[in-house]
């Protein structure tokens, strides 16, 4: 029977409090849940049968909801679905030769959640403002200088050159929401990642890892950008595990 | 616990949201579905795809360099005949193998659309 991680975590002293939430709760397939211990540092496991671990929305949602409770009391580094070993022995010595790594990770997230924010826009609105700053000048370039005709490749060169304009002009405005996003947070000491344009209604999609105390000042921060910008929308959802700083790859 | 209510703040645009989660999870237009009946119009997709990309990449740069002011009028004349026949022909071969637009911008998931 393999064993199925779900997250390590760090408990600062010898207590039962790991030992009492892992009793309440229950892995994939219900199994139960426990802990493989290495110089304070421990992987949470269960037992599973390879045959019985599907990838699907109920066994998914029953995973973070594991990490979930977990994160609630402890530090901890939330393991993708579907992390297997072998055996105990096998995730003791994982955890020793990750030690250094895993360990900064956890001190690096100690005290910390992670926040999403998806900044949404009308792509047709956003382009039809743009548009008049992105035509400046294209004549200029485009205009043959000597008695040559204008052709329909000339034509479409001025096109094209419109449409890269107009690209421009709006990566210019992402990138300034986001520098904007970036100077508020940093007051705030938070780690942020920044995806611009992932897809054609989303402008912005970010991560925070800041203080668990600071939610607060967090919202305030979106409350004020959404003032700023009216025409954009704004999704804050949070607190949620690490899952986008833990940045070490298990040897 | 997952009961714990996550959206802190939404002006509106959970329904966007929820698109965008959406396409996460239906993975079948991003989907390679290559079986021994569609084994020419699955690599097809793939091939074309890989194409389509490097077609816009090439554009991109065409156009920063039309930007920059630094093309002679024929220069700029081979160059739209160049483009425009490439996207011509890309068209083509979209409507041959029956793909849209849509069918090569694949998702990459929380990487977002290809292009």
């Amino acid at each position: 029977m393999d064993k199925m991680i779900y997250a390590i975590l760090s408990v600062k002293k010898k207590s039962g409090k790991l030992d009492a939430l892992l009793a309440t709760l229950k892995g994939i397939s219900g199994a139960s849940l426990y802990a493989v211990v290495y110089e304070g540092i421990i992987a949470v496991v269960s037992d599973i049968e390879k045959s019985d671990l599907i990838t699907d929305r109920s066994n998914a949602i029953e995973y973070a909801s594991i990490i979930e409770s977990l994160v609630q009391q402890f530090p901890l580094l939330p393991m993708c679905y579907g992390s297997l070993m072998e055996s105990t022995d096998a995730i003791a010595e994982m955890l020793g030769r990750n030690y250094t790594e895993l360990r900064q990770n956890l001190k690096k997230v100690e005290n910390m959640r992670e926040y999403g924010l998806k900044i949404f826009c009308d792509p047709e609105k956003l382009k039809s403002e743009f548009q008049a700053i992105s035509k400046n000048d294209i004549n200029i370039l485009i205009e043959p200088s000597t008695e040559v005709k204008n052709s329909v490749y000339r034509e479409y060169v001025r096109n094209k050159l419109k449409e890269h304009r107009l690209e421009e002009s709006i990566m210019t405005y992402v990138n300034s929401v986001i520098a904007e996003i970036s100077g508020c947070l940093a007051r705030l000491n938070a780690v942020c990642k920044f995806k611009k344009m992932p897809s054609a209604t989303i402008m912005v999609d970010a991560v925070f890892l800041l203080r668990k105390d600071k939610k607060d000042e967090l919202l305030k921060v979106v409350n004020d950008l959404k003032n700023q910008y009216q025409k954009l929308n704004f999704v804050l959802t949070g607190p949620w595990p690490p899952y986008n700083f833990v940045d070490t790859r298990i040897k | 616990m997952m009961n714990e209510n996550k959206i802190l703040f939404d002006t509106g645009s959970l329904g966007e949201l929820s698109k965008e989660l959406g396409k996460l999870t239906d993975k079948e237009k991003s989907k390679l579905k290559l079986n021994p009946d569609n084994a020419e119009s699955g690599l097809a997709k793939l091939v074309m795809t890989l194409v389509e990309l490097i077609r816009k990449l090439v554009e991109k740069q065409a156009m920063r360099r039309v930007d920059g002011g630094s093309l002679t009028d024929d220069e700029i004349e081979r160059l739209g005949e160049t483009l425009m026949k490439l996207e011509n022909k890309m068209d083509e071969l979209k409507k041959h193998f029956n793909l849209t637009e849509e069918d090569l911008n694949i998702n990459l998931g929380p990487l977002g659309d290809l292009m």
